[in-house]
């Protein structure tokens, strides 16, 4: 396309760049087929049938609370889930829903005391398992490793994988922004109930802002240009990051005070209903993922995690792509998802 | 050091600027990430924060004291409500969890009766044979 061609080209590629993002709450997320397993408040548990189902532990995927769990079956295609069910596991999703008003005073110990093991009993009933295989993701990552550092041995989850989970956060963007004196966080949440997720969702993409902000939609415009956008990939993506579930006020006053203010998880201080979240309780076979180019959860945030379980049997992919393109990414399905089914797979027997 | 779109003689006017373009843009994002990572924008942050945070506070406060002024159910009268279903919910989960670990005990003891049972007419057998 020489020159010419090329300006003259801008009018119908500006027209189309404005149409994919205008248009992107269309795309269809979370698409393949599931079962509602179990309710309780706005938690949900879904289960995805697999019929090629050869691996008797379930899978139950664990996401965080400041973005859907589609996450993890994002597109036809190019989705987790479905990469799961042709390798043979039954996979159930744990899907803590839109929170509202009335759930402000849902603290973090509803999630790891109550939500999560509720999750995995059921998910143990429906597949008629003893064990299940924990998968968290984020905040999920670390709501898993709180449940496993309080249940120890005890817990049913047979395999833990931890995909970048924040335990250490001493040197974390985060730590210097809501960790510092002048951050009320007591005052944010006797204000509001729930933290709106856009609030959350802003402030994380404040870590790079013109990355965020700019880039990315300048990337689009430029791939209509040059016709090599994919329409389907990009809209999948915008519309799953621009769905922010609000924060419940006492589960983000808990979340800043003991992982940035205090620093507890990794110390070994954090106390829930009187337990203390010890993560040298954690014997599970063990699988730490961190991703390189990780703005959110560096490497440095996970790695203490390995010094500190008891596990004998703990391994660490460390793979290219941010916090998120490293499960939903164009190169996941190559240099992600193969390891992971490998790795669960070589523990999911009888 | 010397400027990568110079050195391949090939690329034309457009793709040079793109690189210029690219280039600055690179240089720009930098600059910012190192700017939000700064102690100033930091407690920036953090006051922004609070001064939203209490605007829209005095706002919804304004709004509910105006519907309540109007005998009419206002969000804080809602979420009450939501509150004590969500208390119900809870306490209705751990009874269905103990019927069902209940019903599971009895399931087992039926099966270990059946089982006691069926073997005894086959040991009654065997000792008269």
């Amino acid at each position: 396309m020489n020159a010419l061609e090329s300006i003259a080209r801008l009018p119908a590629s500006a027209i189309e760049t404005a149409n994919i993002m205008l248009t992107a709450d269309d795309a269809k997320i979370g698409a393949a087929s599931r079962d509602v397993i179990w309710t309780h408040r706005k938690t949900t548990l879904y289960r995805y049938r697999s019929n090629k189902r050869k691996h008797p532990v379930p899978v139950l995927l664990v996401f965080a609370l400041i973005n859907r769990a589609d996450i993890f079956d994002l597109r036809p295609g190019h989705s987790f889930v479905e990469y799961l069910l042709d390798e043979g596991f039954d996979v159930y999703l744990l899907d803590w829903g839109v929170p509202d008003d009335e759930d402000g005073e849902t603290g973090l110990d509803y999630y790891v005391c109550d939500a999560l093991p509720w999750g995995m009993r059921e998910a143990q009933r429906s597949a008629g398992s003893d064990d299940v295989s924990l998968v968290g993701w984020c905040i999920g990552g670390a709501l898993c490793a709180m449940h496993t550092g309080i249940e120890g041995a005890d817990s049913p989850a047979r395999n833990l994988v931890l995909l970048t989970t924040p335990i250490d956060t001493s040197d974390s963007l985060y730590t210097s922004w809501v960790g510092r004196e002048s951050f009320d966080v007591d005052f944010i949440a006797e204000s509001w109930p729930t933290v709106p997720g856009r609030s959350v969702d802003f402030a994380n993409k404040l870590m790079k802002p013109v990355t965020n902000f700019w880039t990315t939609n300048r990337r689009l415009a430029q791939g209509v240009h040059d016709g090599t956008a994919n329409r389907e990939a990009h809209q999948a993506m915008a519309k799953w990051v621009a769905d922010n579930p609000p924060f419940p006020g006492r589960a983000f006053r808990e979340w800043v005070t003991w992982m940035y203010k205090q620093n507890q998880l990794v110390r070994g201080r954090m106390r829930l209903r009187g337990e203390r979240v010890d993560l040298g309780r954690i014997e599970q076979n063990l699988l730490v993922v961190t991703a390189g180019a990780d703005h959110i959860t560096p490497r440095s945030n996970t790695m203490p995690l390995l010094d500190l379980v008891r596990s004998e049997d703990v391994t660490h992919f460390d793979r290219p792509g941010g916090h998120i393109g490293l499960m939903a990414g164009s190169r996941a399905r190559k240099e992600t998802w193969p390891g992971l089914a490998n790795w669960l797979a070589q523990r999911s027997g009888p | 050091m010397a400027d990568p779109a110079a050195r391949e003689p090939t690329a034309t006017p457009e793709e040079q600027v793109r690189r210029l373009y690219e280039g600055a843009e690179t240089q720009t994002a930098k600059a910012m990430e190192q700017l939000v990572a700064g102690q100033g924008f930091g407690e920036l942050l953090a006051r922004m924060t609070e001064n939203v945070v209490a605007l829209s506070k005095v706002g919804s406060d304004v709004g509910d004291l105006v519907l309540r002024n109007l005998r009419i159910a206002g969000r804080g009268d809602i979420t009450r409500l939501a509150r004590q279903l969500n208390r119900t919910e809870d306490k209705l989960e751990l009874l269905l969890q103990r019927i069902e670990e209940l019903q599971d005990e009895l399931n087992r003891e039926r099966v270990e009766r059946a089982t006691k049972s069926a073997a005894k007419p086959v040991r009654a057998t065997a000792r008269k044979s």
